[in-house]
C-alpha cells in the first residue's frame, strides 16, 4: 500500500483531522520520555488518533493489510522507548479517547478510556472518597492505557500494589483487529487470566481501548513524617528497621543531599538543607492506628540516627512535604540540563550496599548522581545529571548506568532489571542478564499466541535479532537432541 | 533428596501404591474416578521437566499433583496416565524476613509456610481450605482463595516470581525476589489459575506482609437473606474496612460475619462500629477464637462433595450479589435440589453453594439444568465439584469467553501435545 492510499484509508476511518503524516507533524512522535541516545528514535509512516475502539480496530485491520507494524501510544512519557515506532508503521495515539465512562462507588470501580490522564481519574473520584492508587511521578501527564501497558508503579504502590493489582478488566483490540473483553466486573472469568498477561505487556499483545480499574477508598487519616539523616546509610538503616518492625507505610521515599539541594531552594518543601538524606514516610488508615504507628516510626527513625523528625497531618502541610518529592525531577534542571533516570529494584536489605555502589559509580564515571526513589520497595532511581552538549557525556552516562544495572542484577544483589519503566528498547539487550533463552522462549510463546505475525510494537523487550518463532524451533531442536524424540 | 527415585528411565521411578524413596506414601491418585497408572515424585525442577519431556515422547497424559485437596476441580480429564507429584518439592528455598519475600517449592503446604512466617511475625494474607494439606503450587494453579480476598486479593496479588517445568523439557523462571518487577511479560500471574495446563509450577516467590497484631470477628444472625445483605452492606461501608465479610446460610437463618485486623485499639473501635450497624444480638470472637472460626468456615468450602452433592460458584459484579443470591435460591427451589450450604461474599460478588441432589445417583440431567439456569442469572458459573459421572459432557467452567482461540493458542505454545491436564480446563483445553 503506498503512502497516499494508506493515508486515505486511515482518513476514511478517523477523518482528516485524525491522521498525521507530514514529517513536521510526525516529529514529536519519534520520541517518548526516554533519553535520546539511550533509545533510538524512529519515524512512523502515520499517526492516527481514533476516538473509539471500533476505529482502533479498523486502523489495525488496515495496518494488517498494508503489512505495517502498529504501535500504541498514550502520553509518550514512557522511559524505555516503548511508544517509539522502531520499525515505522502506524502509531495509534489514544489521547482522544479520554473519557471517564463510569464510576461505581458501590463496586469501587471506574471504567475509563485509555487516554484518561492518571491524576485526572483520582481528582475526579476523590470528592466521593475514592482514588486510583497507582500514582507514577508522571501522573499529571501519563495515561491509564500507558500505565496498564507498563504496569506502572508509584510511591503509594508500597502499600496498595502496582497497576496490575488494580485492573479488573480490559477491552482490547487484538492484533487480528478483533475487539474483545478480558476479565471484567465479575470475578472468575473462565480460562487463562489474559488480563494479567496484558498488563505490563508494553503494547505488544493488544491495544487497550477501555480499562475497568479498581478504586481505593480514601483513608480515614493520613500522616506524613519527614525524617532527616546525616547520610544515606542512616536513612537506609531506618528503612530496614521500619519494615522489620512490621509497619507497612503507604509510601516510603528517600531523597539524598543532591536532590534536597535541587528541590528545597525551588519549592521550599521544608527539607533540611544540611541533611545527607531525608525519608518521606506516609502512614494511612484508621485515625488511632495512624497516630500510634506514627509514634512508633518516629522512634525507629530516631533510633536509626535521624537528626530531625517532623510530622504533618494537615493536608496543606502534607502536600508541601510531598511537593518536593513530586517536583524532584523537574527541579533537577537547576543542577544540569539533562538527566538520565535509572530504574532497578533490589531487595530492601541490599539498599545500603547498592547505594554505596551508586556513590562509587558517580565518582568513577565523574557523573553527579542524585537519588530520589521508592525506598520501601527497594526501587532505585539514580538520576544521572549531565549536559548532552558536552562531548561523550551521553556515552559516559550510559556506561555508568550499564555498570549499575549489572551490579543490581548480579547474583550477589539479586535485583530486577526494571521496577516500573519497562524494558522497551532501552533494556532489550540487557534482558539476557536476568532471563535465559528458555525463559525468553516462554515469553515468546505468549507473544506468538496473541500476535503470531509479530505486528504489535516490534523490536521491544526481546533482544535485538530475536525472532519469537525461531526460538521455538530452536527449543524443539534442543529437545530433540537431548531426548532423541520428536517434539513440536 | 530422593534422586534415586527419579531418573531418566521410568522403571526407576516410584510406582503407584509404593512408598517413594523419600518415604512418602504414593497411593495411586485418581481424578474424577480416573486413576493415574503411575505417580512420580521428582525431587528437583529439572527432574519434573525431564519427566514431562519423557511423557511427551511416550504420548502420555499427565496431571500435576499437589496436596490433592482440589482434584475435583475441572472437567473430567480426557485421559490420565501419569501423576507428577510435587511432594518432594516442598522446601523453603529462600526466606528473607527483612525483605518480606519468600520462595518456596511447589509442594510446600500452606499451613507450614504460614507457621514459618509466623515465627517472624509475618504472613501471607491469604487462606484456603485444608491449608494443612493444600500446597503452594496447587493453590497458585487453581487460584483458590478465601474470604480475605476482599481486602488482600489472592495469591495473584502476592506472586513476585515463579519457576515452571514445561513439556518441552525446560524449566523457566519469570519475575524474581523483589516486590516490584516489570522485566518482561508477567508470566507468574498468567500461570496463576491456569490449572497446571501450561506447565508444572515447581516453585513460587511471594511478597509477605507483617502479620496483623490482633483480630476479632463480629457475628450477627438475621432471619432472612435481604436483612443479612443490607447489614453486610453497611458493615462493608464502614471507614474501618473489614478484612473479610461474608453472609452465610446457617440453619434457618443467615449469619453476617465481619473480620477485622489491626492494632488492638483499632480492632476495638472497628468492632464497636460494626456492632453499631448490626444491632442487638451480635457475638464477638476475639483473637484465636476468631482465627479458628474462620479456619472452620474456610475448610467448609473444601472442593469435595458427597455422592449426591454438587458445589457451585457463581459470580456477578459485587453490587448485584444480593440479587444473585436470591436468584440462586430461586433456582434451587425450582429444580428440586436442596441447599446444604450457601455463602455469599457481597464485596466480591460471589456465591458458593453446596447443593444436595435428590435425583442421585442419576443427577446428570438435573445438574445440566441447574447449570443452565445458573448461567442465566450469573456472569460466570463454575461447578467446583460434582460426581464425575454427572460432570461428563459438561464444561464445568461454563461458557468459555470469546478469547478461547487465544487461550488455545497459548496452550499450544506451551503444551502442544496437550500433555498436561488434558481437557480439564475451560473450553476443555
Ligand atoms: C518525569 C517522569 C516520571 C515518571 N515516573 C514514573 C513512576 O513513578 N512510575 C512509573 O511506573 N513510571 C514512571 N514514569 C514512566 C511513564 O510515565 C510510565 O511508564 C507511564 O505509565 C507511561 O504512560 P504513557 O501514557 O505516557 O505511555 P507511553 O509512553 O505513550 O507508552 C508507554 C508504553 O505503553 C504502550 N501503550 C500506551 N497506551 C497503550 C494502550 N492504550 N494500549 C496498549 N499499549 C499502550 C506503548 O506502546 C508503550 O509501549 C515516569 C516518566 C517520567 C517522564
Amino acid at each position: 500500500m503506498d503512502q497516499t492510499t494508506l493515508v486515505a484509508r486511515l482518513e476514511a476511518v478517523v477523518g482528516p483531522t485524525g491522521v498525521f503524516h507530514r514529517p513536521a507533524d510526525l516529529l514529536v512522535y519519534e520520541y517518548d520520555g526516554s533519553v535520546d541516545g539511550a533509545v533510538d528514535t524512529a519515524r512512523p509512516a502515520a499517526v492516527v488518533l481514533p476516538t473509539s475502539a471500533e476505529q482502533v480496530a479498523a486502523v489495525v485491520r488496515i495496518a494488517n493489510e498494508a503489512e505495517l507494524p502498529v504501535v500504541a501510544r498514550g502520553a509518550g512519557t514512557g522511559l524505555s522507548g516503548g511508544a517509539v515506532a522502531q520499525r515505522g508503521g502506524i502509531i495509534v495515539s489514544l489521547s482522544r479517547m479520554d473519557r471517564i465512562l463510569d464510576v461505581d462507588r458501590d463496586d469501587r470501580t471506574a471504567l475509563v478510556e485509555p487516554g484518561v490522564i492518571n491524576l485526572e481519574l483520582s481528582e475526579h473520584t476523590l470528592p466521593g472518597g475514592h482514588f486510583f492508587a497507582p500514582d507514577p511521578s508522571s501522573q499529571k501527564a501519563c495515561t491509564i492505557g500507558g500505565n496498564v501497558a507498563e504496569n506502572a508503579g508509584g510511591p503509594h504502590c508500597l502499600k496498595y500494589g502496582v497497576t496490575t493489582n488494580h485492573v479488573l478488566g480490559l477491552e482490547v483490540v487484538l492484533p487480528d483487529g478483533r475487539i474483545v473483553w478480558l476479565g471484567g466486573r465479575a470475578a472468575h472469568t473462565p480460562g487463562y487470566d489474559l488480563t494479567a498477561a496484558l498488563v505490563g505487556s508494553e503494547g505488544m499483545l493488544g491495544i487497550v481501548t477501555k480499562a475497568l480499574v479498581r478504586l481505593t477508598p480514601a483513608p480515614e487519616a493520613t500522616l506524613v513524617l519527614l525524617a532527616a539523616f546525616g547520610d544515606i546509610d542512616g536513612a537506609s538503616q531506618a528503612v530496614s528497621s521500619v519494615i522489620a518492625a512490621g509497619v507497612l507505610p503507604a509510601a516510603l521515599e528517600m531523597m539524598d543531599a543532591l536532590t534536597i539541594q535541587a528541590v528545597e531552594p525551588a519549592y521550599h518543601a521544608g527539607y533540611p538543607l544540611d541533611a545527607g538524606a531525608v525519608l518521606l514516610i506516609e502512614l494511612d488508615g484508621a485515625t488511632d492506628e495512624v497516630r500510634e504507628t506514627g509514634e512508633e516510626v518516629a522512634a525507629l527513625c530516631a533510633a536509626a540516627g535521624a537528626t530531625a523528625v517532623r510530622a504533618a497531618t494537615a493536608k496543606a502541610e502534607r502536600d508541601l512535604l510531598w511537593k518536593g518529592r513530586k517536583m524532584a525531577l523537574a527541579a533537577m534542571g537547576r543542577l544540569a540540563p539533562n538527566y538520565y533516570l535509572h530504574d532497578t529494584v533490589v531487595p530492601r536489605s541490599k539498599l545500603p550496599i547498592t547505594l554505596r555502589r551508586v556513590g562509587e559509580v558517580a565518582r568513577e564515571f565523574d557523573i553527579p548522581i542524585a537519588n530520589v526513589f521508592h525506598a520501601g520497595d527497594g526501587n532505585l532511581h539514580p538520576l544521572m545529571l549531565f549536559d548532552r552538549r558536552e562531548r561523550g557525556a551521553v556515552e559516559r552516562v550510559l556506561a555508568a548506568s550499564n555498570e549499575l544495572l549489572h551490579f543490581c542484577v548480579s547474583p550477589e544483589i539479586g535485583g530486577a532489571l526494571s521496577g516500573e519503566h519497562g524494558i522497551g528498547t532501552e533494556k532489550r539487550d540487557h534482558i539476557t542478564l536476568v532471563y535465559t533463552a528458555d525463559d525468553l522462549a516462554a515469553m515468546a510463546g505468549v507473544k506468538n499466541a496473541f500476535d503470531p505475525r509479530l505486528t504489535f510494537n516490534p523490536e521491544k523487550l526481546f533482544p535485538k535479532g530475536y525472532m519469537c518463532g525461531e526460538v521455538r524451533a530452536l527449543r524443539a531442536q534442543a529437545l530433540a537432541q537431548k531426548h532423541g524424540i520428536y517434539a513440536f | 533428596m530422593p534422586s534415586e527415585a527419579v531418573g531418566r528411565r521410568p522403571e526407576g521411578w516410584g510406582q503407584a501404591g509404593v512408598a517413594s524413596a523419600n518415604g512418602r506414601p504414593t497411593g495411586a491418585p485418581a481424578i474424577d474416578g480416573l486413576a493415574a497408572g503411575r505417580v512420580l515424585h521428582p525431587g528437583s525442577a529439572a527432574q519434573v521437566a525431564d519427566a514431562l519431556a519423557d511423557a511427551v515422547s511416550q504420548g502420555l497424559a499427565v496431571a500435576p499433583l499437589g496436596g490433592g485437596t482440589a482434584l475435583a476441580l475441572g472437567n473430567v480429564p480426557d485421559r490420565l496416565d501419569l501423576a507428577l507429584s510435587t511432594a518432594a518439592l516442598g522446601d523453603v528455598i529462600a526466606y528473607e524476613p527483612g525483605d518480606l519475600v519468600l520462595s518456596v517449592g511447589a509442594g510446600a503446604r500452606l499451613a507450614d509456610v504460614q507457621a514459618l512466617l509466623a515465627e517472624h511475625g509475618q504472613e501471607l494474607p491469604f487462606e484456603a481450605p485444608r491449608g494443612d494439606r493444600a500446597t503452594i503450587g496447587g493453590l497458585v494453579a487453581t487460584a483458590i482463595a478465601g474470604p480475605r480476598r476482599l481486602a488482600n486479593g489472592t495469591l495473584r496479588d502476592l506472586l513476585i516470581g515463579i519457576a515452571v517445568a514445561h513439556p518441552s523439557g525446560t524449566v523457566t523462571r519469570a519475575g524474581g525476589m523483589v516486590v516490584k518487577n516489570v522485566t518482561g511479560f508477567d508470566l507468574p500471574r498468567l500461570y496463576h489459575g491456569s490449572l497446571g495446563t501450561l506447565g508444572v509450577i515447581v516453585s513460587a516467590n511471594f511478597k509477605v506482609v507483617p502479620a496483623p497484631r490482633h483480630e476479632a470477628t463480629v457475628l450477627a444472625v438475621t432471619p432472612d437473606l435481604a436483612a443479612a445483605l443490607a447489614a453486610a452492606k453497611s458493615v462493608g461501608g464502614l471507614a474501618s474496612r473489614p478484612g473479610a465479610l461474608e453472609v452465610m446460610l446457617d440453619g434457618e437463618g443467615w449469619t453476617v460475619a465481619a473480620r477485622f485486623f489491626g492494632r488492638p485499639g483499632t480492632v476495638d473501635s472497628a468492632v464497636a462500629a460494626a456492632k453499631g450497624v448490626l444491632g442487638e444480638g451480635t457475638r464477638r470472637l476475639e483473637g484465636a477464637a476468631s482465627t479458628a472460626w474462620w479456619r472452620r468456615y474456610v475448610d467448609g468450602q473444601a472442593i469435595e462433595v458427597g455422592p449426591d452433592e454438587v458445589m457451585v460458584r457463581a459470580a456477578v459484579r459485587p453490587r448485584d450479589s444480593g440479587s444473585l443470591a436470591e436468584a440462586i435460591l430461586g433456582v434451587i427451589g425450582e429444580h428440586g435440589v436442596t441447599s446444604r450450604a450457601v455463602s455469599v461474599s457481597p464485596g466480591l460478588g460471589t456465591v458458593v453453594a453446596r447443593l444436595g441432589f435428590p435425583q442421585a445417583p442419576d443427577g446428570a440431567p438435573a445438574l445440566r439444568r441447574v447449570q443452565r439456569a445458573l448461567l442465566g442469572v450469573a456472569d460466570h458459573v463454575t461447578i467446583l465439584a460434582a460426581p464425575p459421572a454427572w460432570k461428563a459432557g459438561l464444561d464445568v467452567w461454563g461458557e468459555p469467553p470469546a478469547t478461547l482461540d487465544v487461550m488455545r493458542a497459548l496452550k499450544s505454545q506451551f503444551d502442544p501435545e496437550r500433555t498436561l491436564n488434558r481437557g480439564r480446563f475451560a473450553g476443555h483445553i
